[in-house]
């Protein structure tokens, strides 16, 4: 197993860690005038990479940032594609507005049409890429994702509760992710007693400042930015539910953290979300970009400690279910089956050739 | 095996027709195959040289270089089919940067001789790069002339401008005007 992938200059060009050869390719000795450019430079000097390394019996290339590579290798080795396709442009922006879009979104397309099986990390997805794609159902796998389980070995009693009831986010700040929600549910319920508590950065924070303000509620929201795991570790200690409002969510790693590290989750009943968690059982779901739905669950969790007690041990059971050996496992059945296949297939490499 | 990225009837500028009088001349005298970029996949026989025709697969791209880049991969595809369908070729010849980018792929896993004929260059098309584009479009094209064994330039003015802006030696230039010549060049790089 070899991962090819890129470097800044600031990370080894080559290393082995964990059993993996990792490869890394600095694309930055081209300009590139934007970012799909910028791809398509990375992926040339990829595939001339790849070629040094030696020859492999299959090859599985993760969303349309490798897809160039991946189906040029494909056809000069003739060996069998893989795909995980985690997202798409259409998904993320609801609509293609211009050639850059478009271009991402055929890219995808190529890619669902030239691979040999697709993966995606939630039936949500699939239907996704059956959709948007074109990708023929039979064509595509779910396998889900996992978590890191280090993260939960940390002792946590539940919040302590000194300084009160706290309501967290943790992920970037970006419009899919859905963090103005939040803060607007949190000004329907100023009558409550909680605070707020955003982690992370992104290109919405200055606007949700400004929401929290115009809002009336900056006092109670407070921003952390981006934090290291350990800081993150005791803030999670204190929280007393976390939310997850997105509008977009292939899957959502962060429930499961959240989830094994025994803290209630109110999540949007969308995406890989909505799979991960049974509504009352293992966490509260609310209608995806409802403001006031997120505020009714809000309240219901942090008056019904029972309730709060009865979801955090639900929750720890269905996050077991969950694990990288796992999805790792499922995915080396894939592609054995793959191989399978193409070994009883005649599209083959010409013989003879190096 | 040529690639270009067009040749008649599908026509965008001049380097359409110039393959168009080149190829059928060498075709005579050496076993001659061209990938090039069609309406569908297809495989025929044209003036005496097999023709790989390629689709491409995408429609939108926001910028030439973008949009080029992805056609390289179709070209890509069309000359992995030739090469295993129809046997090795002992040299691949591209045509500007527009199909050197599939020589630069194709030279990294098949390993054959990497000829790229230069014609213009965003240089002599845009005078000085003003713009990201430009620059973008002449690193790439810095990068697949440094790829190739052999640089093909129809003038000695061409050669002076790739050794003083694109660093190609004078060993890896030859000077080649017609098809005698180009094979005398194909000859040189074989033995």
């Amino acid at each position: 197993m070899t991962v090819l992938s890129f470097t800044d200059g600031t990370s080894e060009k080559r290393e082995r860690a964990d059993g993996v050869e990792i490869v890394r390719v600095n694309p930055y000795v081209m300009r590139y005038p934007d970012f799909v450019s910028w791809i398509e430079g990375l992926n040339m000097l990829m595939v001339e990479c790849a070629a040094d390394l030696g020859s492999f019996d299959l090859i599985h290339v993760h969303d349309w940032l490798t897809a160039y590579s991946g189906i040029a290798l494909k056809h000069m080795w003739r060996r069998p594609l893989v795909a995980t396709i985690h997202a798409t442009e259409l998904g993320r922006r609801k609509v293609l507005t211009n050639d850059s879009e478009r271009h991402i979104h055929e890219m995808e397309w190529w890619l669902a049409y030239e691979a040999w099986r697709v993966i995606c990390c939630s039936k949500y997805m699939m239907n996704e890429v059956h959709s948007s794609l074109g990708c023929p159902i039979d064509k595509i796998s779910v396998i889900h994702n996992g978590y890191d389980p280090k993260m939960a070995k940390s002792n946590r009693k539940g919040s302590s509760g000194k300084n009160g009831k706290t309501v967290l986010f943790v992920g970037r700040l970006v419009y899919e992710k859905g963090p103005h929600l939040l803060v607007e549910a949190a000004s329907l319920l100023k009558d409550k007693d909680f605070r707020v508590i955003i982690v992370g950065d992104g290109a919405m924070r200055p606007y949700l400042e400004g929401l929290a303000k115009k809002l009336g509620v900056s006092d109670r929201v407070t921003f952390l930015g981006h934090v290291d795991d350990e800081t993150l570790l005791s803030i999670y200690k204190e929280a007393s539910v976390l939310v997850i409002p997105s509008l977009y969510e292939p899957f959502g790693i962060v429930v499961l953290e959240a989830m094994s590290l025994g803290i209630p989750v109110i999540v949007s009943n969308t995406g890989g979300l909505d799979e991960i968690i049974t509504e009352g059982k293992d966490g509260l779901k609310f209608q995806s970009g409802s403001p006031e739905g997120l505020a009714r669950a809000i309240t219901k969790i942090l008056e019904d400690e029972g309730l709060m007690a009865r979801l955090v041990e639900n929750a720890k059971s269905r996050a077991k279910e969950f694990s990288w050996d796992t999805t790792a496992d499922q995915t080396l059945d894939l592609y054995k089956k793959v191989l399978e296949e193409y070994n009883a297939n005649n599209w083959k490499p010409r013989a003879g050739l190096r | 095996m040529h690639i270009s990225w067009e040749y008649p009837p599908w026509v965008v500028g001049g380097l359409s027709q110039e393959l168009k009088a080149l190829l059928p001349e060498i075709a005579k005298k050496v076993r001659t195959t061209l990938v090039v970029r069609g309406d569908r996949d297809e495989v025929s026989e044209v003036d005496g040289v097999r023709t790989f025709k390629s689709a491409s697969s995408i429609r939108s791209s926001p910028h030439i270089l973008a949009y080029i880049h992805a056609l390289n991969i179709d070209l890509v595809r069309a000359a992995s089919a030739a090469v295993h369908e129809d046997g090795d070729f002992p040299i691949v010849h591209t045509h500007d940067w527009v199909s050197g980018l599939a020589g630069v792929y194709l030279k990294s896993c098949f390993g054959a001789p990497l000829v790229t004929s230069v014609y213009t260059t965003e240089l002599t098309r845009s005078k000085a790069l003003g713009s990201l584009l430009s620059m973008g479009i002449f690193d790439i094209e810095r990068h697949c002339f440094n790829r190739a064994d052999l640089v093909v330039v129809k003038s000695l003015e061409m050669r002076e401008h790739l050794k003083e802006n694109f660093g190609v030696e004078r060993r890896r230039i030859v000077l080649a005007r017609n098809a005698d010549e180009l094979i005398e060049a194909y000859r040189g790089i074989q033995d």
